[in-house]
C-alpha cells in the first residue's frame, strides 16, 4: 500500500513538473495551491473549474463574434480576450495566457486571420490544459482514497 | 553595301537629331523608373510609425522588394550606360561613311562628267582632223574633176598628136595649179581612158615634188570607147609593163622642172587610181599605204566624164597622208595621256597617238595593220578587251570605264563616225590614273582618316559617357546605399519599437518575479535558523538580485521615457534630505574607493520642493555613481543653488559673461522661462542648478553630446574595466529633460568631469521654509581635522560665513598644534607665537579666535587622522582626552570603523559621532547639539562622561536618518542598492521625515530614551515592510487585514475567487460584486446622501459644531466599506466609471472611500489613469499578495500607519 501510495506521489510530482517545464503552469497556480487548506479543500479544483467554465464562455463569444464576416466586431473580442488574460494569469495557466497576449495584439491590428489562427490555438490550448489538469486532480484523488498526504511540489 | 548605307543614311539624316531626342527620352524613362522605385518607398517612410509597427511582416517584404528594386535599377544603369555607347557608335559610323561617301561620289561624279567630256572631247578631235582631211581630199578630188572636165571638153575629140599633147600639158598646169595649192596632198593621179597617167606626188621623206607621167608613144588619140571602160584596170598601170614611166622632180613652189624625167622601173609607182575604183562613176575612198610613207594613205577616186556626160574619160585619184591626224593624236596624248586610235571598220588601224609603225611590211610590201595587232600593248589589249567584250556587233558608241589592261585600270571609250565610204572607229584608251588616280587616292586617304577620326571620337565618346554616367552609377550607388542604410535605419527602430513596447508589456512581467525573489530573500535573511554560510550566501543573492531589478528598472524607465508613458509625480520633498542621503550611500562607496564625497549645498535652497523625489535621487544617483566609477583618487563634489525664476533676468546677463560654454544653454533656458513665466504665473518655480563635479578621468570634448545616448560610453573599453550599459546618462537626461530642465558637460578646470544641468522645480506655497539657526551669537570655535581638503575647505567656509570661527587641520600634527595653541592658552599664553611651523593666515585666524570670549569650541576630528593602523591611535585618544572638558569632539566614523575604536570612544564620553561625510546638515546638528549641552551647564557634562561606558548607547552610533534602514544591516553596497531600489519604486507613501541626525549624549541619557529606541525598531521594522512592499510579509502578518471590510467588483470569475480567497485568509471581510454598476449600487451612497441632510435638518437648531460632528460619525459608520478592489475592464460599467460614479456621490460629504484599481495593464499611463478617475492605488493583475497587502494596509489605515511612524 504504501508503495502504492509512494508511486502514486511520485507520479503525482513528476507530473506537476512536467506541466510547469513544458510551461502549461506557472508560479501562479502554485500560489492558488497555498490558498487551499482545510476551510477550502476544493479551492483549486473550484477556481480551475470557474476558470475553465469562463473559457468555454469567452472562446465561444470570440468565436460568435469572428464567426461573422464582414463586420467583426474586434473590440468585443478584445474585452473578452482582455478577461481571458486575466483569469488565466489569475489561475497560471501560462500557455493560454500567452496566448491571449498575442491574440490581442491581433485584435488591437485588426487582423482577422490571426485572430482566428490564435483563438483556434488557444481553444485547443485549453482543452489540453483542461486534460492536463483533470489528470492532475485525477491522480491527487487516487493519492487521498489510497490515503496518501499530497506532496508539496517545489518548481 | 555602299547602297545600303546610303539609304540608311538617308533615312537617319534628317533623323539624327530626333534620333538623340529619343535616346534623350529614353533615358529619362529609365531614371523615371528609378525614381519610380524609390519614390513609393519614400512615400512610405513618411507614414506613420504605428502602421509600420502593425505591418512589421508586409514591411519586410516591401524591403526585399526594395532592394531589388534598387539591384535592377543598378542593372539597368548598366544597360543604358551600354545603349549609349552603342547609340554612339552607330551614329559615329553613319557620319563616318556619310562624310566618306559623299566627298568621294561628288567627285567622282563631277570627275566622271569632267573624264567624260575630255574624252569626248579628245576622240573628237582626231575625228574632226580625219573629217577635215577628208573633207579636204574630196574637194581637191571633186575640183581636179571639175578642171578635168573642162580641159578635157575643151579638147574634146582630140584628133591630132598635138593636140592631145596641148591637151595634156594643160592638163598638167591645171593639176600642178592645184597639187601646189593643196600642201597636204600626197599625190594627185589622172589616169586617162587610153591609159595615159599623169600624177604629182610629193615625197615626205625626202620633202621633194615629182612628176610622173608614162610613155605617150603607145596610146592611141582617139582611144578606146566608152565600151571600153570595162577594159581599164589596174593591170593597165601595174602591169603594164610595156608602159615606160617616167619621173620628174619638180620645183616644189614653182613647178618648175628641176631635171630630166627618169625612167622608173613600175614598182617604185605611187598608187594611181584607176577605172576599178569608180565601178559606178561615183566617188570612192579607199585607205592605201604606199612604200614611200609609214602611214597609211588615204585616197580618193572620181571618174571624169565627156561632154556628153555619158563616159568616163579619165579618173582623178587624190592620195592624203592621215599622218597629221596621228601627229594631233599624239599632240593631244601628250597633254593628257593615254592613247588614241582611230581603225576602219574592218580594224585595221589608221592613226594611233603613239609612234609605232602602223604598217607591217610583208612580203607584198607594206599593208595595212589591225589594231589588235598593234605593237604598243595599250592599243591592242584595248583592242582585244574591246572585241572579246562586244565581239562584232560593236555599238557604236562604248564607253567603259574600269577596264582592267594589264594591271591598271582604263577608261575605253570608241565611237564609230560613219563617213561616206569610210566608217572609221576611233578608240580612246586612257588610264584611270590619270583621271581618277587623285580621287582614288584621297578617297583612300580620306577613308583612313575618317575611320580613325571615328574611332577615336568613338573612343572618347565611351569614356565621355563612362565619366558622366560614373555620376549617375555613383548616385545609385549611394542610393542603393541610402536605401540599405534607411532599411537598416527603419529595422532598427522597428526592431527598438518593439523593444520598447515589448519592455513596456513586459515590464510587469519582469518585476513581479524580481520583487518575489527579493521578498522571499528577504524572509529567508530573517530566518533564524540559517547557517552563517548560508546567510552569506542568500545575502549574496539578494545582492544580484537587487542588481539585476536595478538593471530592469533602469531598462524599463528608459523604455518608459522613450515610449513617453513615464509620469512624474508631484509630491513634496525635502530635497537636501534626499541629496545628503545619497551622498551619505555613496561616500560609503567612495571611501572604499579613496574619494572624498561632498555635498555643498547653498543655503538658498529650498527646503522642500515639489517634484519626483524618486527620479530626483535616481538623476543623482547616476550621476554620482557614474563618477565614482571613473574617479580613482580625488573628490566628487555635488553642488547645488538655487535661482529664482522671477530673478533670473536680471542676473542672467552677469552669469552669462561668468559662465561662457553655458551661455547657449541659458538663452534656450531664457526661451523657456518665458513660455513658463506665462504659462504659470503665480506657481513658486524655481531653477535649481546642480553640479557633479569628479576629478577622474574625464570625457573627450567631442563625446560630450554623445555620452547622453542610449548605450555610448565616453569610451568602449569602460564597459571592460568599469562595467555598466550605458543607460545611466541617457536616463538622466531624460528624466532631467521631463523636469523641464536640461544637462550637459561643461568645460573644467583641470582633470576630470563636471556636468552642470538644471531642474525647474516648483516649490510649495509655505513660506519662510529654511530658517537658519544662528550660530554667530554664540562665540563657536569649530576646529576641522579632516584629512579630505575639499570637504574640509567647503565646510569651513560654510561655517565661516554664519560667522562661525573656524581652524582647520588636515593632519594629526597640526591638530595637536592648534589644540595646544587654542586650548592651553591659559598656562602658556602666548605660546602660538613662538610657534613657527604654523602658517600666516593660520595665525592671524588664531590670534582672531583668542579674542573671543568664552569661546565654545567644537572639535571634528576625522577619524582618519588618527593612525589607526597601530596602537598610536588609542594614545593619541587619551591625548585629545584632556581637554575634553574644554572642548567638545565630535567624531567623523566612517562606515568601516572598528567596534572597538567605537567603544572607546564611547568609554572616553565621546558621543557625538557622526558617519562621514560631514555636511551641512550634520554640522548644523552637531553645533545644536553642543549649544544645547551647552546649556545644561558643566554638570551634566561630567555625567555624561560618567556613563559613558554604558552599552545602551550601542545604537546611538549611527545616526538614525531614514537611511539607515538601508544602512543599518547591509554592506555598503546594498544601501546604495536598496537606495536606488527604493528611489525608483512608485511609492505612494511618502517617508516620515525623521529630523534627527544625531541623538545628542543628553537625551539618551534618559531612561524614556531607550524606550523609544526599543520602541523603535518594531516600528522600523514595519515600515521597511511597507517600504519594500513585495517584501517580508511574515507569519504574523498573515492576518493583517483582520476586520477591513473589502467591495471586490470583478467580473472574471476566476479572478474574483481567487482574490477572495486571499483576501479572507487574510481576515478581511469581502464582498464581491460583478461588475461597476453593482459595486456603486451596494456603497449605496445615494441613501446616504439622502440621509445626510435630513439629519442636517433635523439638528439645524443644535450647535454647528455638534452637527458637523455628528454626520461625519454618522457617515463613517453608515459606509459598509473599508476600502474597494475595482476591476478597470467590466461588462456594463468599467471601473473607471464606476469610480467617476463613486466620487461624484462622495463630493459634498466628507467621505472618501480608497479605491485601487485592478489592471492587467501595467503602465504608468495606466496608473496615471487610475488616479485621474480618482482611485488611489493600482494594483495589477495577476494580484501579487503581499503588495495587496500594504497597499489596503496603507490606504485603511493611514493615520495608524503614520502615527506608528512619526514618533
Amino acid at each position: 500500500m504504501d508503495t502504492l501510495i509512494a508511486q502514486l506521489q511520485r507520479r503525482f510530482c513528476d507530473f506537476t513538473i512536467s506541466l510547469y517545464h513544458q510551461g502549461f503552469l506557472d508560479d501562479q497556480f502554485t500560489e492558488l495551491k497555498k490558498l487551499q487548506d482545510e476551510c477550502s479543500p476544493d479551492f483549486v479544483a473550484e477556481v480551475v473549474t470557474l476558470f475553465f467554465e469562463d473559457c468555454e464562455k469567452l472562446i465561444s463569444n470570440m468565436a460568435r463574434a469572428l464567426d461573422q464576416t464582414g463586420n467583426v466586431d474586434f473590440k468585443l473580442v478584445g474585452s473578452s480576450v482582455h478577461q481571458l488574460k486575466g483569469s488565466s494569469s489569475s489561475v497560471g495557466a501560462k500557455r493560454v495566457k500567452g496566448l491571449c497576449v498575442t491574440l490581442k495584439e491581433c485584435c488591437d491590428s485588426q487582423n482577422y486571420e490571426g485572430c482566428v489562427r490564435c483563438l483556434q490555438q488557444v481553444d485547443i490550448e485549453y482543452k489540453t490544459l483542461k486534460a492536463k489538469l483533470q489528470d492532475l486532480f485525477n491522480l491527487e484523488q487516487q493519492i487521498v482514497q489510497a490515503g496518501g498526504r499530497i506532496p508539496q511540489v517545489d518548481i | 553595301m555602299r547602297g545600303d548605307s546610303f539609304s540608311m543614311s538617308i533615312e537617319n539624316l534628317p533623323d539624327s537629331p530626333m534620333g538623340s531626342r529619343k535616346k534623350k527620352m529614353q533615358i529619362r524613362k529609365v531614371f523615371d523608373k528609378m525614381t519610380e522605385w524609390v519614390t513609393p518607398w519614400r512615400s512610405n517612410l513618411e507614414s506613420p510609425r504605428e502602421m509600420m509597427i502593425l505591418r512589421g511582416d508586409v514591411e519586410q517584404d516591401e524591403f526585399q522588394y526594395a532592394s531589388s528594386h534598387c539591384l535592377s535599377s543598378y542593372y539597368s544603369v548598366f544597360v543604358v550606360r551600354l545603349a549609349i555607347m552603342v547609340m554612339l557608335a552607330i551614329l559615329i559610323g553613319l557620319l563616318t561613311v556619310l562624310t566618306w561617301h559623299f566627298t568621294r561620289i561628288y567627285t567622282k561624279q563631277s570627275l566622271q562628267t569632267l573624264a567624260y567630256g575630255l574624252r569626248y572631247e579628245l576622240l573628237q578631235r582626231p575625228v574632226l582632223r580625219m573629217w577635215s582631211v577628208l573633207n579636204t581630199t574630196s574637194e581637191l578630188t571633186t575640183a581636179q574633176v571639175k578642171l578635168s572636165e573642162y580641159v578635157i571638153k575643151k579638147y574634146d575629140k582630140p584628133t591630132t598628136q598635138e593636140e592631145l599633147v596641148e591637151m595634156y600639158q594643160a592638163m598638167k598646169d591645171v593639176t600642178w595649179a592645184l597639187f601646189a595649192s593643196a600642201k597636204a596632198l600626197n599625190a594627185i593621179t589622172i589616169n586617162y581612158r587610153n591609159g595615159f597617167v599623169q600624177a604629182f606626188h610629193r615625197d615626205p621623206a625626202s620633202s621633194s615634188t615629182f612628176y610622173i607621167f608614162s610613155d605617150l608613144k603607145n596610146y592611141s588619140i582617139s582611144g578606146t570607147g566608152p565600151e571600153d571602160v570595162s577594159g581599164w584596170n589596174n593591170k593597165s598601170i601595174h602591169g603594164n609593163m610595156s608602159a615606160i614611166w617616167y619621173q620628174q622632180q619638180l620645183d616644189p613652189v614653182t613647178g618648175e622642172n628641176l631635171g630630166k624625167p627618169l625612167k622608173i622601173p613600175p614598182d617604185d609607182l605611187i598608187n594611181i587610181a584607176g577605172i576599178s575604183q569608180v565601178p559606178d562613176g561615183e566617188a570612192s575612198w579607199h585607205v592605201t599605204v604606199s612604200k614611200y610613207m609609214d602611214s597609211p594613205l588615204l585616197s580618193a577616186a572620181l571618174p571624169v566624164f565627156d561632154a556628153s556626160n555619158k563616159s568616163i574619160v579619165a579618173v582623178v585619184g587624190v592620195t592624203t597622208a592621215l599622218y597629221s591626224v596621228g601627229q594631233l593624236m599624239r599632240d593631244l596624248v601628250e597633254v593628257h595621256g593615254g592613247h588614241i586610235y582611230l581603225t576602219s571598220q574592218e580594224g585595221y588601224l589608221l592613226a594611233t597617238s603613239t609612234d609605232g609603225p602602223l604598217l607591217k611590211n610583208t612580203s607584198n610590201g607594206p599593208q595595212l595593220m589591225k589594231a589588235t595587232d598593234s605593237e604598243e600593248w595599250v592599243i591592242k589589249s584595248g583592242a582585244q578587251w574591246l572585241e572579246k567584250t562586244y565581239g562584232s556587233k560593236r555599238p557604236h558608241v562604248v564607253h567603259a570605264e574600269n577596264v582592267k589592261l594589264g594591271d591598271q585600270r582604263y577608261y575605253i571609250d570608241s565611237f564609230y563616225l560613219n563617213l561616206k565610204r569610210l566608217p572609221i572607229v576611233g578608240v580612246v584608251i586612257i588610264p584611270r590614273k590619270f583621271i581618277m588616280g587623285k580621287v582614288d587616292e584621297r578617297a583612300f586617304k580620306t577613308l583612313i582618316i575618317l575611320i580613325s577620326a571615328s574611332v577615336c571620337i568613338f573612343f572618347i565618346g565611351c569614356v565621355c559617357i563612362l565619366i558622366l554616367t560614373n555620376g549617375v552609377s555613383k548616385e545609385m550607388k549611394l542610393r542603393a546605399e541610402l536605401i540599405r542604410q534607411l532599411d537598416a535605419r527603419r529595422r532598427a527602430e522597428a526592431s527598438s519599437n518593439y523593444k520598447s513596447q515589448f519592455l513596456a508589456n513586459m515590464s510587469h512581467e519582469l518585476r513581479t518575479p524580481m520583487a518575489a525573489v527579493i521578498g522571499l530573500l528577504d524572509i529567508l535573511i530573517s530566518d533564524d535558523c540559517l547557517s552563517n554560510e548560508q546567510y552569506a550566501t542568500v545575502t549574496q543573492i539578494r545582492k544580484c538580485s537587487t542588481a539585476l531589478l536595478r538593471l530592469l528598472n533602469n531598462i524599463l524607465d528608459l523604455s518608459k521615457v522613450e515610449s513617453g508613458k513615464l509620469v512624474l509625480e508631484e509630491a513634496e520633498f525635502d530635497l537636501g534630505r534626499e541629496l545628503e542621503g545619497l551622498v551619505d550611500m555613496f561616500s560609503v562607496q567612495c571611501i572604499n574607493h579613496n574619494v572624498e564625497t561632498v555635498l555643498d549645498l547653498s543655503d538658498d535652497m529650498p527646503a522642500l520642493v515639489r517634484g519626483d523625489s524618486a527620479r530626483l535621487v535616481q538623476i543623482f544617483a547616476n550621476l554620482i555613481s557614474n563618477s565614482i566609477k571613473f574617479t580613482t583618487t580625488g573628490h566628487i563634489i555635488l553642488r547645488g543653488w538655487c535661482e529664482n525664476i522671477n530673478s533670473l533676468h536680471d542676473e542672467m546677463s552677469v552669469s552669462v559673461d561668468r559662465r561662457k560654454p553655458w551661455a547657449p544653454m541659458k538663452t534656450k533656458q531664457v526661451q523657456h522661462r518665458n513660455h513658463l513665466q506665462k504659462s504659470c504665473k503665480n506657481a513658486n518655480k524655481m531653477v535649481l542648478w546642480f553640479e557633479v563635479d569628479d576629478t577622474g578621468c574625464g570625457i573627450d570634448p567631442s563625446k560630450w553630446d554623445s555620452v547622453f545616448e542610449s548605450f555610448e560610453q565616453a569610451d568602449p573599453s569602460t564597459t571592460r574595466t568599469h562595467g555598466g550599459t550605458g543607460l545611466g546618462l541617457c536616463i538622466v537626461r531624460n528624466l532631467v529633460n521631463k523636469m523641464g530642465g536640461e544637462i550637459k558637460v561643461v568645460q573644467k578646470n583641470g582633470l576630470g568631469t563636471l556636468m552642470r544641468l538644471y531642474l525647474i522645480l516648483s516649490t510649495p506655497d509655505t513660506v519662510d521654509q529654511n530658517i537658519q539657526p544662528d550660530f554667530s551669537k554664540y562665540g563657536l570655535v569649530v576646529m576641522l581635522s579632516m584629512y579630505g581638503s575639499t570637504a574640509r575647505m567647503i565646510t569651513s567656509k560654510w561655517l565661516r560665513k554664519h560667522g562661525i570661527a573656524t581652524v582647520e587641520a588636515s593632519d594629526w600634527n597640526e591638530l595637536t598644534q592648534i589644540i595646544r595653541d587654542l586650548l592651553e592658552t591659559g598656562s602658556r599664553d602666548n605660546s602660538f607665537d613662538s610657534q613657527h611651523n604654523i602658517s600666516d593666515p593660520l595665525r592671524a585666524e588664531l590670534s582672531n579666535i583668542v579674542e573671543i570670549k568664552n569661546p565654545v569650541f567644537v572639535i571634528v576630528v576625522d577619524i582618519g587622522v588618527l593612525d589607526l593602523t597601530t596602537n598610536i591611535w588609542k594614545e593619541q585618544l587619551n591625548y585629545l582626552d584632556r581637554f575634553s572638558n574644554k572642548a567638545k569632539f565630535a567624531w567623523l566614523l566612517k562606515h568601516d570603523t572598528s567596534n572597538t575604536v567605537k567603544t572607546e570612544l564611547r568609554r572616553k564620553g565621546h558621543v557625538m559621532m557622526v558617519n562621514k561625510p560631514l555636511y551641512k546638515a550634520k554640522m548644523i546638528q552637531i553645533l545644536e547639539a553642543v549649544i544645547k549641552n551647552r546649556k545644561r551647564g558643566l554638570c551634566n557634562d561630567l555625567r555624561n562622561r560618567g556613563n559613558g561606558s554604558d552599552e545602551s548607547h550601542d545604537c546611538l552610533e549611527i545616526d538614525p536618518t531614514q537611511f539607515d534602514t538601508c544602512s543599518s544591516d547591509d554592506s555598503s553596497e546594498t544601501s546604495g542598492e536598496k537606495q536606488v531600489d527604493k528611489s525608483v519604486k512608485p511609492s505612494t507613501l511618502h517617508s516620515p521625515v525623521l529630523k534627527n541626525y544625531l541623538i545628542d549624549a543628553t537625551t539618551s541619557n534618559d531612561d524614556s530614551t531607550s524606550a523609544s529606541m526599543t520602541q523603535k525598531n518594531p516600528e522600523e521594522e514595519d515600515w521597511k515592510d511597507r517600504l519594500y512592499s513585495g517584501i517580508a510579509l511574515d507569519g504574523k502578518n498573515q492576518k493583517s487585514l483582520e476586520g477591513i471590510r473589502i467591495l471586490l467588483a470583478e467580473d472574471t470569475p476566476v479572478l474574483q475567487r481567487v482574490a477572495t480567497i486571499m483576501l479572507e485568509k487574510m481576515g478581511a471581510t469581502v464582498t464581491a460584486v460583478w461588475d461597476g454598476q453593482q459595486a456603486v449600487d451596494s456603497l449605496n451612497y445615494k441613501s446616504i446622501n439622502a440621509q445626510a441632510p435630513t439629519e442636517e435638518h433635523k439638528s439645524f437648531e443644535e450647535e454647528t459644531a455638534n452637527k458637523v460632528t455628528t454626520r461625519e460619525t454618522s457617515l463613517r459608520n453608515s459606509s459598509p466599506y473599508d476600502l474597494i478592489l475595482m476591476d478597470c475592464q467590466m461588462p456594463k460599467m468599467d471601473g473607471y466609471e464606476a469610480t467617476k460614479a463613486i466620487r461624484r456621490a462622495e463630493i459634498g460629504t466628507e467621505l472618501h472611500i480608497p479605491i485601487v484599481a485592478l489592471t492587467a495593464h501595467a503602465m504608468s499611463s495606466d496608473e496615471a489613469k487610475c488616479l485621474e478617475v480618482g482611485m488611489d492605488a493600482y494594483l495589477t493583475k495577476p494580484i501579487d499578495r503581499k503588495l495587496m497587502v500594504s497597499t489596503i494596509l496603507s490606504l485603511t489605515k493611514p493615520s495608524a500607519f503614520q502615527t506608528s511612524l512619526s514618533a
